[in-house]
């Protein structure tokens, strides 16, 4: 049937079942090169076992079933490919779908867990018919994916998982009622296997044995009773936009232009209690020219005036300054990226606090697009063995503050280190014990008082065959020593005496 | 604004000093300046050491900029900065961007913010600018703990220059782990208020800016 001969008022609905999707998400992010790819399964621990939670089309094929074992499944094929199923990445990646849905009816709702509803009444002649819709909607989701198209949700739903050809919903099993197993078994039972056979029963009687559920759900997929289905509504993107009749040329004009773009875009998001953390503007020149200039800050932010702040710097970076050539004809300004941002009492003593802390925050936000965020760094603690992976650098503006593990003031740790170590050269008095004298950057240093050693060992856990002997990499002996001049350091020896004929020792830090 | 001269390999006792000059304030943040340094001895500062030292690991903000230029640019945009307590700028070798205006910029910057400014200079040559103090910092023999293992940081403060002051001061100083704060050695009493009591030393009405 076309849409053009629909009759008035009713709904036409395609359900979209994407029964691989998450085994053919995971696959994605591996590339997986092209050939007979071995059988694939997501596996999941389930109280104290591993079984599969999912598989792809080659795996159900052989017979193995999600919820079986993964022992079960390794017994029965010995080349099963898992990886640990992600149900968080297998939502988002289903919400994608839901918008690159929208383009063919503005009602998409999520059928959980693995499925879309699209109601497409009144939209199928824009794509050439329903097939065409349904054939389009299919490249366009990219997986494997099973449709099902009724005049009601839940029949779609029901021809999508369930069914067969054509849009009749009698020879449906009643599995596609979608009750849980008792009730179903039940149904089995008592010889209904087919929506068909119970719908020709009288609807109480079935009420008075299966349950009100069974009966409404019967009534949906027959379109007696209404499905409705909850479209997710779209976030309409922040966007301005300025045109002028005559072009602009001066850059002041264009920076007042953009503020008062500021000033509305701040306007709908304090409506919407949130601020932006991306900031992108594009100028469009009457030659048809376009100059973009984009700001990402720390914090969620809706104040125009240090927005203005951070994109003043941030023309100030660009290599050639903003030409307006023959002049702009239209500003556009899009906050792609927003958080929540929420107005917050002032504390007692009138925000001081708050206001330092915000006055450094957008401190960081300018220094981060002046010199590039990588440069703006905050330490983070890691929580690693070796001394000089134990913390890390991250861009200010995306530091999480986390609590630094109490410091060991029995173990002091260099206040500089350097990264490389630096080797040097060390005359040691006994073959294990601390250095006499060492040289370094040319000069001759003397020891005079020593302290260690301290082993730490390498991180053998993370290597590949580092539970056998020899493969766990060489653990240092570090000294604490200190020179003639007063001068403090921290030296390493690699590995154990008498394991290695040379001997290596570096110079890793500096002690106040 | 203080200036701390240092041999190179006294670094890391230099920003040590340096760090324990600085008032910091409850929560305040420390703003760490640094050129990127060449591969091969270029240095990281550990967030444990800073700990030990007593400054909140997580107040520290470093800051890696390519050239001088963009380092005082950096350091006059913290000092106008009303939540930043102390900023340290570390550079080696001349400077030469860093003269008597630039300095001056950076005292009237911090005079009107009431913010520290420490410029840590290794391998330098002093030069006039318009810095409050001048200290150069090297590091000395600890007192020894058992078994003759080093003990905790000493130093040797020598003020080379103060402002509307008598210099020429030497001091021995030795960190005091119970009070987190360096100590005079030659009065191992305890002494009330900063390293050495030196008005000029203390923010707030008595010194007001550095």
């Amino acid at each position: 049937m076309d849409g053009l001969e629909m009759q008035p008022g009713q709904r036409r609905c395609l359900a979209l079942w994407f029964p691989f999707l998450p085994c053919e998400r995971a696959q994605r992010e591996q590339a997986n090169e092209a050939g007979d790819a071995p059988p694939f399964a997501l596996v999941a621990r389930v109280g104290n076992a591993l079984r599969l939670a999912s598989l792809d089309r080659v795996a159900s094929q052989i017979g193995l079933v999600a919820g079986m074992t993964l022992a079960d499944a390794r017994a029965r094929c010995p080349d099963l490919v898992t990886r640990p199923a992600d149900p968080q990445a297998d939502e988002e990646e289903l919400h994608r779908l839901l918008e690159r849905m929208r383009r063919f009816t503005p009602m998409v709702s999520i059928d959980p867990p693995d499925g879309l509803i699209l109601d497409i009444s009144g939209c199928a002649h824009l794509f050439g018919g329903e097939t065409g819709l349904i054939a389009q909607a299919k490249a366009r989701a990219g997986y494997g994916c099973r449709h099902g198209l009724s005049s009601t949700a839940m029949a779609a739903r029901a021809l999508a998982r369930h069914g067969g050809k054509g849009e009749d919903v009698a020879p449906l099993p009643v599995a596609a009622l979608d009750l849980d197993e008792g009730a179903l078994a039940a149904l089995r039972r008592a010889g209904l296997r087919t929506i068909g056979d119970l719908a020709r029963r009288p609807r109480s009687m079935i009420a008075a044995r299966f349950g009100e559920r069974t009966v409404l759900r019967l009534r949906q997929i027959l379109g007696e009773a209404a499905s409705p289905i909850a479209p997710a509504r779209a976030v309409d993107p922040i966007r301005c936009e300025a045109r002028f009749p005559e072009p602009i040329a001066r850059t002041d004009d264009v920076m007042e232009v953009i503020e008062g773009l500021l000033q509305e875009a701040a306007r709908r998001m304090e409506a919407r209690h949130e601020g932006g953390r991306r900031f992108h503007i594009l100028l469009l020149r009457s030659d048809g020219a376009r100059q973009e200039l984009g700001i990402e800050t720390g914090h969620p932010v809706r104040d125009p005036a240090s927005v203005m702040r951070l994109l003043r710097e941030r023309i100030d970076t660009l290599a050639d300054p903003l030409d307006p050539g023959f002049g702009f004809d239209a500003v556009r300004l899009a906050v792609p990226w927003t958080e929540a941002l929420v107005e917050r009492q002032r504390s007692w003593d009138g925000g001081a606090e708050e206001a330092r802390q915000e006055e450094v925050a957008a401190l960081i936000d300018r220094l981060g697009v002046r010199l590039g965020p990588e440069r703006v760094l905050r330490l983070v603690p890691c929580d690693r063995h070796l001394p000089e992976r134990a913390q890390r650098m991250v861009p200010a503006a995306q530091a999480l503050p986390s609590a630094w593990p109490e410091a060991q003031a029995d173990l002091p740790r260099p206040l500089l280190f350097f990264d490389p170590p630096q080797g040097v050269d060390v005359i040691a008095g006994v073959p294990d014990g601390p250095p006499l004298r060492f040289r370094w950057r040319g000069r001759l240093h003397e020891v005079k008082l020593a302290e260690g050693p301290e082993r730490i060992a390498a991180e053998w856990w993370r290597r590949r065959e580092g539970h056998q002997p020899g493969g766990a990499g060489r653990a240092r002996d570090y000294y604490r020593i200190e020179d003639s001049d007063g001068r403090r350091y921290w030296m390493f020896r690699y590995g154990l005496y008498g394991d290695e004929a040379q001997i290596d020792w570096y110079l890793h830090g500096l002690f106040p | 604004m203080h200036e701390v001269h240092c041999a190179g390999e006294d670094r890391a006792t230099a920003l040590a000093f340096a760090l324990a000059m600085a008032d910091r304030g409850d929560g305040e943040a420390v703003f760490l300046l640094r050129a990127r340094e060449r591969q091969r001895n270029a240095s990281v500062i550990s967030g444990d050491a800073l700990a030990l030292l007593g400054v909140d690991p997580r107040l520290l903000t470093i800051v890696e900029t390519g050239g001088a230029v963009d380092m005082l640019r950096a350091g006059l945009d913290a000092a106008r900065c009303p939540g930043v307590a102390t900023i340290v700028i570390e550079s080696e070798g001349r400077f030469a961007d860093y003269d008597l205006t630039a300095s001056r910029r950076l005292v009237l910057a911090a005079e009107a913010s009431r913010t520290g400014i420490v410029i840590l200079r290794c391998d330098a040559e002093p030069r006039s600018s318009g810095a409050h103090t001048r200290w150069s910092v090297a590091s000395a023999p600890s007192v020894p703990m058992e078994a003759d293992a080093p003990g905790p940081p000493s130093l040797d403060a020598h003020l080379l220059r103060l402002r509307g002051g008598a210099a020429g001061g030497r001091w021995r100083l030795i960190w005091d782990g119970q009070d987190g704060r360096f100590r005079d050695a030659a009065r191992p009493e305890a002494v009330p208020g900063a390293v050495v009591s030196f008005p000029p030393l203390r923010k707030g009405a008595a010194g007001a800016g550095e």
